[in-house]
């Protein structure tokens, strides 16, 4: 390995990487960075943030906003690009982790370094300044079943369904539901806490075996993204439309066709493009050094008003009343 | 024994460009201690588990290793579960560590041994053996841990492994660097090593001339499973928590750097300072796009592109290009077989 053959090398390689067409971005000085951190791109939630997050880019013209994701669906890729942002040295990160544990070292490591850390979907997270909820786990329960006993007129059968029983916020979701669901004496809750494991197929065919099962059932509440749609074709196939009420989360793209036909009676989720842009207002706010109080508005629809707690760690926990309860009038208004 | 190799040339090459690249686009923060450190933190977990492809490629008969990063996670995972059940983290830390670290290699060896059993005496093909495999560590990590991830702590010896320096040098990557000279060493200097590369030149060849060919199997994929366990033990101390599905990607990462350290995938040859160029190498690569700001898809595509090119360079030999006193250059292409070891 001379040097002549090394020079050749380099040669070679330089010419590879132009042809790659890699080239220097400018990178801007001025302002202060702040970088979205998402479990995963291109996918339609995630796309539906980013959204938020440019908004909020549009609206910050001096700071230096972008958001990033791992290309797949693994806490290990998620956690090389927080350790590389972090070395380049942002001054903000803005987190949904994919597992809140795994990013517990490195963004302790960050924090140290003088890095705030925002984080989302993560209220178990220790390692973090403030992470931000949509909404009251509880709130969103009684707030979806309170839907569900409008639709019913407040007497009938009903049950619900959960991913699975070790997920806590669902219990939390069915939990809330049946207490709000003691209102209405006429309300019978039967068979409860099915579980779906998420899988639309599953969902369809538990639907179908609790519809044969208690043919004067009135109400579904589900949890999970995809029950909505198995829980809803089979109220569809049954000629149940309309006649049976489903409320329960779900988006509104691939609900659409459900929500037309009245197989769902209305979803409920909340907005990624209001958290991307909730997230990167609290990022701000704390580069600013400003404190963020109980009460505060963060300037983001549905975040007119903040809930502050502790959090798990030292940080903060701020819940926000993000909630979004969409049916076929409204759901046009948020296609993701 | 060795013929004077390309890849080697090609690779230190390819890092310097990178560090010069990165230089530029991040106006020298690329190349300040901090991200330094960073990237050769981020090394040694991905690099001890493309050595262990290495040498499963090595040994031949269609060799390669698939259950790495599931047996790096069942070693975490199990020796979370195990330790942490006995002895408390923050109360005995020293002991909390060694027993950890016992643990895993433990989980590391057994595993190790199961996929060279299964190869050696079963005949098992080692695509199938080592999925199969993977999916029972997997499954073992699940249902030892409910699915969850298992908080190992931090405890100061092993947080040490993990997070520490010395030298100002990270002493994961220090070790991941002692481990590849110790592997490198035996590779070159010891009956084994030489037992391993004639296996999987010619099978028959090494089986006619009387070498203990399934010890050396065995062998082999033990010592693949026990730096899986070093990857999980760096994992664990890196991340303070252990969970069944990180590093999903790994897989086929492992398999990336191997070939792109110019491996031969029908056996025979592979070495180790090529692997470790080739992990530095794609780490810069990586985390130069992220520097810049790139999709993570471009940085797939940026690898694929890699790896094609250093398909290229073996298929066309321009290596010859690069170290012209290597060998003289044939217009047949050789086979495997008859190609010199």
């Amino acid at each position: 390995m001379k040097i002549s053959t090394l020079l050749k090398g380099s040669v070679f390689a330089v010419a590879a990487m132009t042809l790659a067409g890699i080239a220097a971005p400018a990178s801007a000085q001025d302002g202060k960075t702040v970088t979205t951190v998402v479990k995963i791109s291109g996918i339609p939630w995630f796309d539906r943030m980013e959204t938020g997050v440019n908004l909020f880019a549009e609206q910050n013209p001096e700071m230096n906003i972008r958001q990033v994701g791992p290309a797949t669906a693994d806490s290990a890729q998620q956690l090389q690009i927080v350790q590389d942002l972090v070395a380049t040295g942002v001054d903000a990160l803005a987190v949904v982790p994919m597992d809140p544990d795994i990013l517990e070292g490195i963004l302790g490591r960050a924090m140290d370094r003088g890095t705030i850390i925002v984080t989302h979907e993560a209220d178990n997270q220790a390692n973090t300044h403030a992470d931000i909820e949509a909404f009251d786990n509880n709130d969103y329960g009684a707030s979806l079943n309170e839907r569900l006993a409008q639709c019913m007129g407040g007497e009938g059968k009903w049950t619900t369904f959960v991913g699975s029983l070790g997920s806590r916020t669902h219990m939390q979701w069915v939990g809330a539901g049946e207490e709000n669901a003691k209102k209405y004496p006429g309300m019978e809750l039967v068979d409860p806490n099915n579980e779906s494991f998420d899988d639309a197929n599953g969902t369809y065919e538990k639907a179908k075996e609790i519809l044969r099962k208690h043919p004067d059932i009135k109400g579904f509440q589900t949890s999970a993204g995809n029950d909505v749609l198995g829980v809803g074709r089979a109220i569809e196939e049954a000629g149940l439309a309309g006649k049976v009420c489903l409320v329960g989360t779900g988006l509104p793209n691939p609900s659409a066709a459900y929500l037309d036909s009245g197989a769902i009676t209305a979803i409920g989720f909340w907005d990624p493009q209001k958290a991307g842009m909730a997230m990167n207002a609290v990022a701000k706010f704390m580069l600013e050094g400003k404190e963020i109080t109980d009460g505060m508005d963060l300037g983001v629809e549905g975040y007119e008003k903040v809930t502050v707690k502790p959090g798990a760690g030292k940080g903060l926990l701020i819940i926000g009343n993000g909630m979004v309860l969409a049916d076929k009038d409204t759901y046009k208004d948020y296609l993701f | 024994m060795r013929t004077k190799d390309g890849h080697l040339t090609v690779l230190v090459a390819l890092i310097i460009v990178l560090m010069t690249a990165g230089a530029i686009v991040s106006g020298g923060n690329y190349l300040s201690l901090f991200n330094l450190q960073s990237m050769a933190g981020q090394v040694p977990e991905i690099g001890l588990l493309a050595i262990g492809v290495m040498l499963a490629m090595s040994v031949g008969n269609g060799g390669i290793e698939l259950s790495g990063i599931a047996l790096a996670n069942l070693s975490g995972v199990a020796a979370a579960t195990l330790v942490s059940s006995h002895l408390s983290a923050s109360a005995d830390p020293g002991m909390f560590s060694l027993f950890f670290i016992l643990v895993a290699l433990a989980v590391g060896v057994l595993g190790g041994l199961l996929n060279g059993l299964l190869i050696a005496y079963l005949k098992i093909t080692a695509i199938l053996c080592t999925l199969g495999t993977q999916m029972f560590f997997i499954g073992l990590a699940v249902v030892l841990s409910d699915g969850r991830s298992v908080r190992v702590g931090a405890p100061g010896p092993l947080y040490e492994i993990g997070n520490g320096y010395l030298l100002e040098i990270p002493i994961s990557f220090l070790l991941f660097i002692a481990v590849a000279c110790a592997i490198g060493f035996v590779l070159r200097y010891t009956p084994f090593g030489l037992w391993l590369m004639l296996n999987g030149s010619n099978p028959k060849a090494s089986e006619y001339a009387g070498f203990p060919q399934n010890k050396v199997i065995i062998a082999t994929y033990t010592v693949s499973g026990v730096l899986s366990s070093l990857a999980g033990i760096i994992i664990a101390a890196r991340t303070i928590n252990v969970k069944w599905d990180y590093g999903t990607s790994y897989l086929l990462v492992a398999i990336l750097i191997a070939v792109m350290a110019g491996v031969r995938p029908e056996g025979g040859y592979g070495r180790v300072v090529c692997v470790v160029l080739s992990a530095i190498a794609l780490q810069m690569m990586s985390s130069m796009l992220n520097f810049m700001g790139l999709s993570n898809f471009v940085r797939d595509f940026a690898w694929g592109a890699l790896l094609l090119g250093f398909l290229a360079i073996g298929r066309f030999r321009l290596t010859d290009f690069f170290s012209p006193q290597a060998r003289p250059v044939t217009t047949s292409v050789q086979s495997p077989q008859a190609r010199k070891p």
